[in-house]
Formats: structure tokens, C-alpha cells, sequence
């Protein structure tokens, strides 16, 4: 790989939170171009905060974070910009209706208005949101609030995708119309990192995976590699081996 | 760059839409309290005063009335506008994004500083048949009230950023900014109060403004409005250095 500039190179990563919590214990991580990467652990492992330092909802103590080859803190603007993130909280804007959370999200992002409005028409269809785009987002039920939050993290056209535990409280149908939609992008060059707690949709979407715990990471590899490794038969084994054996401790 | 930047725009177009749409809350009930001011202050209590420094009354605490609707309604706008957005994380949405925290500032400061411009002008516009107000300074005026508004409305940024719960917040408006307004010479000229509270007054911050706008307007006031306007172009800086550093550095936003 060596000359191909990552999607993501963290290295030696540090949080610390003002209670004392050592919430990332000088992670490093490189993530592919393209690639398809899934991060899980238990709660509490630091996925969230890892995600968080990238995007400087954080503040890390140490370490570096360069987004395809920008500095996250020193050239935000051009890293931010490469960056879409469906948070793990629903957090929309309760002033604004569906297509305006679209349309401001974009413009934040600097896309210029008549692009976005494209853009806006495109992902409200594809997300089944026509309907609803003059509704206020604060009157919608939790699963289309879910479905706003990931048409938004897209209306930039971000090179890299965060998606922080996406389908919590998510009905089954919106959960493989997502996946489905998800391949779809990834397919066609969009990197995703994925936190998600259901270990056997990670199994057949990412490439790769790495397990964190206690805010490091305990394992790394294609979800082939792990099972080998670890003599498993799916990455459940994988992650009771490696998880089940660091909480033992 | 700043201002030009789509970024930034769109974050402006957003604070002003927030209480455009809202603006049976945010204008209209602020108005008729100021219109209810000058109904009891100026006609029915204005009647036994008559005059002030040779100004009719009602005309004499109309700047006053004005700019105290627009001190209060710039701090509030930007306080709640941050502290809601804080509240249910969406401000995560824009301190994510490409702008700068500078830029994020300045945004949610002159939100706050048009609504309060908006109110001021409403509150002018308002009086002006009772009291038919010609403006001595108009230029004064404007600069004066653009600057008192941003200078408010920054603090309220700072505040609704640092803000931990909605008491902290309606703290601010009814604890701290309303009293400092109605003993900021809203109502009355400092020459009419004791030596003590006289100089307790030149240390109120909202005094120097009202001072100031009453100079503008009515060519009248009871300090030198020149150091006045330093007073408070001194404070515009205070206010908005406090809120750049609490959204920059702040324990609430970031973690």
C-alpha cells in the first residue's frame, strides 16, 4: 500500500475526559481508500470518542488524525469537508423542515445552492422522504429522523463515511434498505467506517474490522483473517474471544 | 473571506430565519411591551413630569425604551438560539463542518444583533406618532444601535455556549440585563439621582449605550458621548472575544 494515501491514519490516538476516563489509550488506525471498515466493541470502548476526535467534537490529548492526507486540526477545512458523519444521537435542527435540514447541512458545507437542491431532491427520493420534506424535522417519528440524518450526512458528497451505530431503534425494513443503499455507495468508491453493536451485519459488510476495548484496539483484520487467528467460526466467536477475554482480566 | 463564505452565510440565514419564523414569539410580544412603556411611563406617568433637560418627555425616554428592547432582544436571541442548539446537539452539525470557529461566532453574534436592530427600529417606528422624534444624529444612531446590539448579542452568545440549564439562561435576562436596563437612565436623566447612585450608574454598562443613543437622537445626554462610544466599543470587544473563546475553548460544546 505503500504511496496510496489512506481515507484515515490515526496514530497513537489519546483522550482523556475531565472525570479521569482514559477513553482512548493511543489508538493508531489506517483505513483504505474504498474500503468498507467496521469498528466494534462494547459500550464504552471509545468508538463513539474515536469518531468524536476526528471530527473535533473531541479534543484528543495527543496523536494525529489525517483524513485522506489533510491534517484533521491543522487543515479542518479541507478534512471536514471530505467527511460525513450519521451520528449515533439523532441531532436535526427542530426549526427547520426535512428539505431545509438538507439544504442549510449542504450549505454549511459550502455546496453551492442549486447543486444541493439536486442533491436534496435525489436523497429525499431515495430515502422515502418526499413526503415529508416540508414537515418540521421535530415532528417526525424516530425512524424518518433516522433516515434525515443519513440523507444529510451524504448531501456534500463526503469521501469518507462515519456511521455511528446507524441502526439502533431502526425498524428491519429501513435497516436493509440502508444496507442496501450503503453497498450501493461503497461500491461506487465511498469509504465507511461503521460502529455498530449487531456483529453479524458487520460479518457481511465490512472488509475489515478492528475490536476496541477499554480504548484500544484488540484486534484488526478481514473478518477472514480474524476467524482464522482466532479458530472461530463467525465474528460473534471473534469478538466473546477477544472481548470476553480483555473484560476477564 | 469570512463573511463571503457560503458557510458562514448559511449559518446567518439560519438565526435569521429562526426568529423570523417564530415572530409571533420573538417580535410581536416585545413590541407591544414597549409600546405598553411608553403608554404607562410616557403618557399616563409622563404627565406630572413634563420635561427633561428641556425635552418633552415621552420624547425624552423613547431612545431609552428602544434601545432597551434591543439590548434584550439581541442577548436573548443569540443566549437561546446557542443554548437550544447545544441542548439537543445540533449545534454538533456546525461545529463539525468546514467553518471556522471564528466564523461560528460571529454568526450566532449578529443573528442575535439583526433581531435586536429589528426590535429597535420597530420600537422607533412604533413611538414615532406619539412623539413625532426627529433623529440629530442619524448616522450616530445607526452605528450606535448596530454596535450596542452586536455587543449584547455576543454575550449572549458566550452565555448560552457556557449555560449548563435554562435557569442560567433566563438568569441573564431577568436578573442581570433587565434590572441594569431599567437603572441604566431608561427613564430618567443621572443628574436627577444622588451622588452615590450616580456613580453606581457609570459603572452599568447599558447606561454609556442609552446615553449614547439619546445623544444621537435627541443631541442631548448626561456624559460625553465620545468617551461613551469608547466605553462601548471597548465592550463590543469584551463581549465577543468571551463568546469566540467559548466556542473555541469552552467546556460545554466540545468535550
Amino acid at each position: 500500500m505503500t504511496g496510496v494515501t489512506p481515507a484515515l491514519r490515526i496514530e497513537k490516538l489519546t483522550k482523556t475526559y475531565s472525570t479521569g476516563l482514559l477513553a482512548l489509550d493511543g489508538v493508531s488506525l489506517e483505513i483504505e481508500s474504498g474500503k468498507f471498515f467496521g469498528l466494534l466493541g462494547p459500550n464504552g470502548a471509545g468508538k463513539t470518542t474515536l469518531i468524536n476526535s476526528v471530527v473535533s467534537l473531541a479534543r484528543p490529548d495527543s496523536g494525529s488524525v489525517e483524513v485522506y492526507g489533510k491534517d484533521a486540526f491543522r487543515e479542518f477545512r479541507e478534512a471536514r469537508r471530505m467527511i460525513g458523519l450519521s451520528p449515533q444521537e439523532i441531532n436535526l435542527d427542530k426549526f427547520l423542515t426535512v428539505e431545509e435540514a438538507l439544504l442549510f447541512h449542504a450549505g454549511y458545507y459550502g455546496v453551492p445552492k442549486v447543486k444541493a437542491k439536486v442533491r436534496a431532491n435525489e436523497l429525499l427520493e431515495r430515502f422515502g422522504l418526499v413526503g415529508k420534506r416540508d414537515q418540521r424535522t421535530n415532528t417526525l417519528s424516530g425512524g424518518m429522523k433516522r433516515r434525515v440524518l443519513f440523507a444529510r450526512a451524504l448531501m456534500h458528497d463526503p469521501k469518507i463515511l462515519f456511521l455511528d451505530e446507524p441502526t439502533a431503534g431502526v425498524d428491519v425494513e429501513l435497516r436493509y434498505k440502508l444496507w442496501e443503499y450503503i453497498r450501493e455507495l461503497n461500491r461506487g468508491g465511498l469509504t465507511i467506517l461503521l460502529t455498530t453493536h449487531y456483529l453479524e451485519e458487520a460479518e457481511a459488510l465490512c472488509e475489515e474490522i478492528a475490536l476496541i476495548n477499554d480504548g484500544k484496539i484488540a484486534a484488526q483484520g478481514t473478518s477472514g483473517d480474524l476467524k482464522e487467528h482466532y479458530g472461530a467460526r463467525n465474528i460473534e466467536e471473534v469478538y466473546m474471544k477477544v472481548i470476553g477475554h480483555d473484560s476477564d482480566r | 473571506m469570512i463573511l463571503t463564505d457560503r458557510t458562514f452565510r448559511t449559518l446567518l440565514n439560519r438565526e435569521i430565519l429562526r426568529f423570523t419564523r417564530v415572530w409571533m414569539q420573538t417580535i410581536v410580544p416585545q413590541l407591544l411591551t414597549s409600546l405598553l412603556y411608553l403608554v404607562v411611563f410616557g403618557i399616563a406617568l409622563g404627565g406630572r413630569i413634563k420635561e427633561i433637560n428641556g425635552i418633552p418627555y415621552l420624547e425624552y425616554i423613547l431612545p431609552g425604551i428602544a434601545l432597551m428592547s434591543l439590548i434584550t432582544n439581541s442577548q436573548m436571541n443569540s443566549s437561546w438560539s446557542v443554548f437550544d442548539a447545544k441542548r439537543e446537539r445540533y449545534i454538533d452539525e456546525v461545529l463539525i463542518s468546514p467553518m471556522s470557529d471564528l466564523q461560528i461566532t460571529l454568526a450566532y453574534s449578529l443573528g442575535g444583533m439583526l433581531r435586536g436592530v429589528v426590535m429597535g427600529a420597530g420600537v422607533f417606528l412604533v413611538g414615532i406618532p406619539f412623539v413625532g422624534v426627529s433623529i440629530e444624529h442619524p448616522f450616530l444612531l445607526v452605528f450606535i444601535g448596530l454596535l450596542a446590539s452586536f455587543t449584547f448579542s455576543a454575550f449572549g452568545t458566550m452565555v448560552g455556549a457556557l449555560a449548563t440549564k435554562i435557569e442560567h439562561i433566563s438568569f441573564l435576562t431577568s436578573v442581570v440585563i433587565q434590572p441594569l436596563a431599567f437603572l441604566g437612565g431608561v427613564f430618567y436623566s443621572v443628574e436627577m439621582l444622588p451622588q452615590s447612585l450616580k456613580l453606581a450608574t457609570l459603572l452599568n454598562p447599558i447606561f454609556h449605550t442609552v446615553d449614547a443613543t439619546r445623544y444621537a437622537t435627541l443631541g442631548i445626554s448626561d456624559v460625553n458621548p465620545y468617551p461613551t462610544i469608547a466605553i462601548v466599543l471597548l465592550l463590543a470587544a469584551l463581549s465577543f472575544a468571551g463568546a469566540w473563546w467559548t466556542i473555541h475553548r469552552g467546556p460545554n460544546l466540545r468535550y
